[in-house]
């Protein structure tokens, strides 16, 4: 799952940490993310969107090929 | 309470522990570290409850969840190889006659040998379990350079 966290962090100036502190996770799970070493819950994910103000399918990108119920 | 403070008073007890194991063989009597081992896990917990500068989020609950998971997978398989044979040596079950006509009596495990193995197993679980949670903390990005 490809994200834009960093992108968003770097367009809004926040560090990593005041990213964490702000949606109350540490500091290393943003960087997992953003290394796409961890994918977030959908929980989490939310919060990160909302936090930027944006949609969840503007900050992650779901990249696996899947079937879509017209191809079905 | 501060993390540091939770970790040098997890050390104490651990040293306090060690030292009632110490003065419980010494009087041959397991109560007072069974006793004092229950004393020194709530206390762990009440004071894990108590560090304010923690996070405990999704990602550190997965590496826990995954580690604890796959501990218990492989100790199931030894913990139930160790208990079939014992479980074989209690029952005692008849030979058959033809395919081995001699009797011989049921091998009995003694009481330290016992130990020893649950020791071993004790042991066992504990490596397992640092490595795993080592290996997905790995996987989960924990020892990531950060380039800021």
């Amino acid at each position: 799952m490809k994200n834009k966290i960093k992108i968003f962090r770097a367009m809004h100036n926040l560090t990593q940490d005041h990213l964490a502190q702000a949606i109350g996770v540490n500091r290393q799970t943003i960087l997992a993310i953003e290394k796409e070493k961890y994918v977030p819950s959908l929980d989490l994910a939310f919060k990160i969107s909302r936090y930027f103000g944006v949609n969840i399918e503007e900050m992650f990108i779901f990249t696996e090929k899947t079937p879509t119920i017209t191809e079905t | 309470m501060k993390k540091n403070t939770f970790y040098f008073l997890v050390g104490c007890v651990a040293l306090v522990l060690l030292l009632i194991f110490w003065y419980s063989i010494e009087l041959h009597t397991s109560l007072f570290i069974e006793l004092a081992f229950i004393i020194g896990v709530i206390l762990i917990i009440l004071a894990r409850s108590k560090v304010t500068d923690r996070v405990d989020d999704e990602r550190d609950i997965k590496i826990t969840e995954q580690a604890t998971i796959r501990t218990m997978q492989i100790f199931w398989i030894v913990f139930c190889l160790f208990s079939i044979g014992a479980v074989m040596e209690l029952l005692h079950i008849p030979e058959f006659p033809r395919l081995s006509p001699s009797m011989h009596p049921p091998v009995i495990l003694p009481p330290r040998l016992m130990g020893y193995i649950q020791l071993g197993l004790l042991s066992m679980m504990i490596f397992l379990y640092v490595g795993f949670r080592i290996y997905y903390a790995k996987k989960y990005g924990e020892f990531e350079t950060d380039e800021e």
